[in-house]
């Protein structure tokens, strides 16, 4: 048991310092009907020592473009143009082979979607860890026990029950755990968790991610986690990108995307949510429905479908960034407003 | 009317025949459904929150205690004679991905229960088309459209639509939704939560809604009862206002804790708690089911189970709220909207 520690809004000296940069990126997926891009023209810093949170529903394109972090896009997708460049130098992208099996693992962990589906059912999970290892090279079997046992330590787990136990003996909470684990064994400094909390319960959820402030602040990572769910990003994350039909339309620090919202969909998202403060008269359903690849529009915003505060000039040009201190927006009528 | 009296359900164990034990998912629950209510129930996964809403809809039997529908114990008839009576609780699903047949059109999954229909009650010809169109409106599709399409053709929040369009075709005067909204868009959760409130204003249907979240279950009664289950029995009950602003079990209070607090926007409640040992389902502390887990904990909680009783003065509460722990406290754990 503890007392929920609060969030650092403060980041280390550290921070300013993109430890990845995500420049002009595009990825599209080849069909019959032609190429559609999942992820368009995406730019993207997570600065080092901060958690950075992408948010979107389905088919927003959020989890290939973290996909694209580790140069691991599934066929027929397809990276079209832009970079990933890594802290320490070298685009990600560009790597193949050794070099990029080395990336990963090493530089960036992942936690899978759905990690707690990921174990292997027939193998202890500490014969697991043991193979990770190994086939990053690492000889020193006891080394990698020692740090799989601090991990499994921080995550408030009982190191020695679960690394000789199966998946089916651990429960849903446990598992993302031991995905978080894994990702940690070889010492990354970057951290990406995709959809770390989407199956679990509400107290599950809050205690993964403690755990993830947890080992954020205490291993000094850089953190990106991916969500559907606005408010697991709203608690956890430093920064924001909220992102639609593969585009991320508006980015910032967390507390001024939430209090001022500048892009009508962060802000329908934000009403449509149901919450526990606030009058709940004044909560409204988005209209229609999140696009897919094939029926986002083609020209003009591609929000303008379901937006409340489209106009005519919407249909025709793609609204460019809007910059406002550290705080980004892609949205014509608000950029118009007044503060 | 429904009630559930003293309602129990033991699973048989599972795994080796010497460390069997059988699961005790439901101990003993009392829970009212008024004609035209809300209730929820809210608890974490593995506390018996859908055991309960299968056994109400009769997709699973109990074996101590007493369901009585509409003043007609469940316990005094056969199976058979239990069919007409359950038909009036209908569940909706939680995956509108696997509720429907993927090899019938929605035109087909429509007809087939209103024609038996038909031929219960002795209707007209035309009365399937008409009560399709009109069930359909209710739930807010357009039937041209959706009959002649198959379930794959629409987004998920067109197939919870049709899934709860096909829940009222037999007429129900109850309708079970098990976390009916957790597999559905963000942006499109709001929309189903209001349809079904509307149901209930318009069709006078009762309202079970089983979640884990309770900010979901505010919005769809906040007039409502709620009753927060833990490991099979019922640790506090209330309207769900009152609990959610004078949560009296430290349960509760963990799971109103655990709703995630927006940067910027809220403030977490200053006495926030989340306990981080997870639910150890096979531990049978002698006391209270919760002290183990406790925040709160004090020595006599682990002498005697406490009784679920209304609240004395140590909280505010409604006349109707009960709760189950011998040291209620009051705290502020829900977030407040920042002014």
């Amino acid at each position: 048991m503890a007392a929920r520690t609060e969030p650092e809004t403060q980041t280390g000296t550290d921070s300013g310092i993109a430890a990845v940069r995500v420049r002009d990126l595009t990825v599209a997926f080849r069909t019959p009907e032609g190429d559609l891009p999942a992820v368009s023209h995406v730019n993207l810093d997570l600065f080092r020592g901060q958690i950075t949170g992408l948010v979107g529903e389905s088919g927003s394109g959020k989890s290939t473009l973290a996909l694209s972090l580790l140069n691991a896009i599934p066929s027929p997708g397809q990276v079209i143009e832009g970079s990933v460049e890594l802290g320490n130098g070298g685009n990600v992208l560009a790597l193949r082979g050794r070099a990029l099996r080395k990336v990963r693992g090493t530089d960036i962990g992942y936690v899978f979607q759905a990690s707690q589906n990921s174990l292997n059912p027939l193998k202890r999970v500490g014969k697991q860890l043991l193979d990770v290892g190994r086939s990053h090279g690492e000889r020193d079997s006891r080394e990698l026990i020692r740090r799989a046992r601090d991990l499994l330590d921080d995550m408030g787990l009982d190191a020695t029950r679960v690394l000789s136990s199966y998946q089916h003996e651990l429960s849903g909470g446990m598992r993302q755990r031991v995905g978080i684990v894994f990702a940690l064994l070889l010492n990354a400094n970057v951290l990406i968790l995709d959809e770390p909390t989407t199956a679990l319960d509400m107290l599950s959820q809050a205690q993964v991610l403690e755990i993830v402030r947890k080992v954020h602040a205490t291993r000094h990572l850089t953190t990106l986690i991916i969500s559907h769910d606005i408010s697991v990003i709203g608690d956890l994350c430093d920064r924001m990108a909220v992102m639609y039909a593969g585009r991320v339309v508006e980015e910032g620090p967390t507390a001024s995307v939430l209090a001022t919202p500048r892009h009508p969909y962060t802000r329908a998202l934000l009403t449509a949510m149901p919450r526990i403060t606030g009058d709940i008269a004044e909560a409204r359903a988005l209209p229609g429905r999140p696009p897919d690849l094939s029926s986002i529009p083609r020209e003009g915003c591609v929000f303008q479908p379901r937006c409340a505060l489209a106009t005519p000039g919407c249909l025709e040009t793609e609204p460019p960034d809007t910059i406002e201190d550290d705080h980004r927006f892609a949205c014509f009528v608000t950029a118009a407003e007044t503060r | 009317m429904i009630t559930g009296q003293g309602i129990t359900r033991t699973f048989p164990g599972r795994g080796s025949m010497l460390r069997r034990e059988p699961v005790r998912a439901l101990r003993g629950v009392d829970f009212t459904i008024p004609d035209h209510g809300a209730v929820s129930f809210i608890g974490e996964s593995g506390c018996g929150k859908t055991t309960l809403g299968r056994i109400l809809c009769g997709f699973e039997e109990f074996d101590g205690g007493d369901l009585i529908i509409d003043g007609q114990s469940m316990k005094a008839l056969s199976a058979k004679d239990r069919a007409p009576y359950f038909r009036r609780i209908q569940m909706i699903h939680q995956d509108p991905y696997s509720a429907l047949n993927p090899t019938r059109t929605i035109r087909q999954i429509l007809s087939d229960p209103l024609e038996l229909r038909a031929r219960q009650t002795g209707a007209a010809t035309g009365w399937v088309s008409d009560r399709r169109a009109e069930l359909l409106g209710l739930v807010g599709l357009d039937p041209d459209y959706v009959l002649p399409r198959y379930p794959h053709m629409l987004s998920g929040g067109m197939r919870q639509r049709v899934v709860i369009a096909r829940a009222l075709t037999v007429d129900p005067q109850v309708l079970v939704a098990d976390e009916a909204v957790s597999m559905i868009d963000v942006s499109l959760r709001l929309g189903i939560l209001q349809l079904l409130q509307d149901l209930r204003s318009k069709l006078g249907v009762s309202l079970l809604f089983i979640t884990h979240d309770v900010a979901t279950a505010r919005y769809l009664g906040a007039d409502g009862e709620l009753y927060v289950i833990y490991r099979g029995s019922v640790v506090e009950q209330g309207g769900t206002d009152t609990i959610i602003q004078h949560p009296a079990h430290p349960y509760t209070q963990c799971l109103l804790s655990a709703i995630p607090v927006l940067r910027g926007i809220e403030q977490p409640g200053k006495d926030r708690l989340i306990p981080l040992a997870p639910l150890d389902e096979r531990s049978q502390p002698p006391g209270c089911l919760f002290a183990p887990r406790c925040p709160q904990a004090a020595e006599d909680c682990t002498a005697a189970v406490p009784e679920l009783a209304l609240s004395g003065d140590a909280v505010q509460g409604s006349v109707t709220h009960k709760h189950a722990c011998l040291h209620p406290q009051t705290r502020s754990v829900v977030a407040t909207a920042t002014a």
